[in-house]
């Protein structure tokens, strides 16, 4: 799947009600099995990009394509349908849902795009497996680690086998060690399902595994390396 | 377990307890209303089941028969009127004199009846009773007593009561509540509540024994229920009575009522103050806390957008949800206050003051529900106009 974004722009508005512009017309395209790191410094816009990528946030201008299909006109309902199966999250804070289970947390993905439970259910006892969290599927969140809580969204994020997956700043929260299982799995995802990754990081070693690198500065895309897949 | 929890998600107790609290709130003053109601509509029924006579003058000023001495050929002579069906002579005196005056609604009785003379009126041609008997043809010196009566002095059957100038009566039936009148009742057989009247009312015993105007123990008697032949308008025959029999006090059940109405109107808008401010009192808690608890979740909900819930699998969630709590938060609210009320009428020495009617009940459960689900739905139509993004924002 291609991602086209063109002239992404978004304009907040501050407690005393004038307007505080975060992105300023950026462009990005994502390629089938890319992994797209976008770095900067604090309050550049990176996790907007991300949200506006997602449509989790409405545009105040541009467009987002899936495709050939411009997704960021779609109605409300088609939205919610584009998230659900093409899209999956993976955040800083984990964003898991503190009144239901590990499991039942990555099971959420399935209930919302109608598909089977048995079905769902077995990927996701499969997937938590191989992510070395499945002791605790009935654990709930605050029972678990961080490293626990990351991988648990990741699980989460990747049940529905979407084409892109948005992380934003996964590994801010973790050590070293569950850092790496999280971008090692990032990194495994593009290479062997095609999913395209894009990437929110300060770190500058998470950065290098991408096969591309985006810098924004003050909302403006700056700079970008590299050009192809590692 | 795993469907219980689905159905009462964790995070939820104070909330339920919230909702409880209000509906209990609701409950308890919708039972009291309901408790005045029926008291005051159960002394409607009774008016209106009969023509209540007295003798002319003022007599005893007490219960349903305020008047003067009804002589035996008073009772006579209106038995004879064309539409009468029957004549009860009765004595109704109170039990402590001294507050006869006051709270006519509410004061105890002492009533006395010829159990061969079938009861008069329409809307109580028998009293239920709930342990024992009622009284029989050729009883002497025993009573039935109303259900606040015996519960506040805890008579039971076989007991024995004192009704005042030192008479002793042997306790031999309990009646079923009522919840009007006849449950601060004592009654007894007709010549013993005449022998109680004798013995209280210095002036009458003079007259009696002296002779004067040749006056039997069948003339002693405070009034009348007389009822009427099927078909007959009870107004119409109790003014022909006054008409056609002289000396006598008669009530017309018609005017009586409307009068009884008017004398409760007090209670009527209290009534209606009292269940308007249940509603709102049990309303808004209920709703709030409602709304509240979906408010608070609100990050769950921007997590759950963000995986693809529309809005009306949103809202069918929450629904699920709310219905869920309003309902056991409900039914605790309505256990809550049926176990204060209990509590606090079983220290009220025979007091009843709530009464938790099936219609006051069906409707509290129904109306916790329906503002649960009308607040939630508020609720809900909130946060789905808000971004997946800054519905997580605002729940950080």
């Amino acid at each position: 799947m291609l991602v086209r974004a063109r002239g992404l722009a978004k304009t907040f508005h501050g407690p005393d009600g004038r307007p505080v512009p975060v992105l300023h017309g950026v462009d990005v395209e994502v390629k089938s099995g890319e992994f797209v790191a976008v770095a900067g410094p604090s309050g550049c816009g990176k996790s907007t990009l991300l949200n506006l990528l997602g449509l989790l946030e409405p545009l105040d201008a541009g467009e987002i394509w899936l495709d050939d299909v411009c997704v960021s006109r779609l109605s409300r309902r088609a939205q919610c349908g584009v998230r659900g199966r093409s899209f999956g999250y993976v955040f800083q804070s984990f964003l898991l849902i503190a009144g239901l289970t590990a499991l039942e947390n990555v099971l959420l993905a399935a209930r919302y795009v109608g598909r089977p439970r048995p079905t769902a259910l077995a990927e996701a006892r499969a997937l938590m497996d191989r992510l070395g969290v499945a002791h605790r599927a009935d654990h709930y969140p605050a029972q678990l680690s961080g490293g626990e809580q990351q991988r648990v969204a990741y699980c989460r994020a990747v049940l529905n086998a979407p084409p892109l997956v948005l992380a934003d700043e996964p590994t801010g929260n973790l050590d070293e060690g569950h850092a790496a299982v999280i971008l090692s799995e990032l990194r495994a995802l593009c290479r062997q399902r095609g999913t395209s990754v894009v990437l929110v990081t300060h770190r500058a070693d998470a950065a290098a595994r991408a096969d591309r690198a985006l810098h924004l500065r003050a909302g403006r895309l700056e700079s970008q390396e590299g050009d192809g897949h590692s | 377990m795993v469907a219980i929890r689905r159905l009462f998600p964790r995070g939820y107790l104070f909330t339920v307890l919230g909702i409880a609290v209000g509906v209990a709130g609701l409950v308890a003053l919708g039972a009291m209303a309901e408790r005045i109601t029926r008291f005051i509509d159960g002394g409607d029924r009774f008016v209106l089941g009969q023509i209540s006579v007295a003798g002319e003058g003022m007599g005893m000023g007490t219960g349903f028969t305020a008047g003067g001495l009804l002589r035996a050929n008073k009772i006579e002579q209106i038995a004879r009127v064309p539409g009468v069906a029957a004549v009860q002579g009765q004595v109704m005196l109170p039990l402590n004199p001294t507050t006869s005056q006051f709270l006519t609604l509410t004061q105890e009785l002492i009533l006395g009846v010829d159990p061969a003379v079938r009861m008069s009126n329409r809307e109580f041609r028998e009293l239920p009773v709930r342990d024992g008997r009622f009284l029989r043809p050729g009883d002497r010196g025993v009573v039935v007593v109303g259900a606040d009566f015996g519960a506040s002095r805890r008579l039971r059957v076989g007991g024995s009561l004192e009704l005042g100038s030192g008479r002793t009566f042997q306790v031999i039936g309990v009646l079923d509540k009522t919840l009007t009148a006849p449950d601060r009742f004592a009654i007894v057989p007709l010549d013993d509540a005449r022998d109680l009247w004798l013995r209280r009312d210095p002036l009458l015993v003079q007259v009696f024994t002296g002779g004067a105007g040749g006056l039997g123990r069948g003339d002693l008697n405070t009034g009348a229920a007389v009822a009427w032949a099927d078909g007959a308008d009870p107004d119409a025959l109790a003014r022909r009575i006054q008409a056609e029999v002289p000396g006598l006090n008669v009530t017309i059940p018609g005017e009586l009522s409307r009068l009884l109405r008017q004398s409760t109107a007090f209670f009527s808008a209290l009534l209606f103050g009292v269940g308007v401010l249940g509603l709102v009192i049990g309303g808004l808690s209920l709703s709030n806390t409602v709304t509240a608890a979906v408010f608070e979740r609100i990050r769950d909900f921007g997590i759950k957008r963000a995986l693809g819930a529309t809005d009306g699998q949103l809202l069918r969630e929450i629904l699920g949800e709310a219905l869920g709590v309003s309902v056991t938060g409900g039914l605790l609210g309505v256990g809550l206050a049926i176990a204060v009320g209990t509590l606090v009428d079983a220290r009220g020495e025979g007091q009843q003051l709530f009464l938790f009617s099936p219609r006051l009940l069906g409707f509290s459960l129904g109306f916790s529900v329906v503002l649960g689900a009308l607040a939630a739905t508020y609720a809900t139509l909130r946060i789905v106009r808000l971004s997946p993004a800054e519905a997580i924002r605002r729940g950080a």
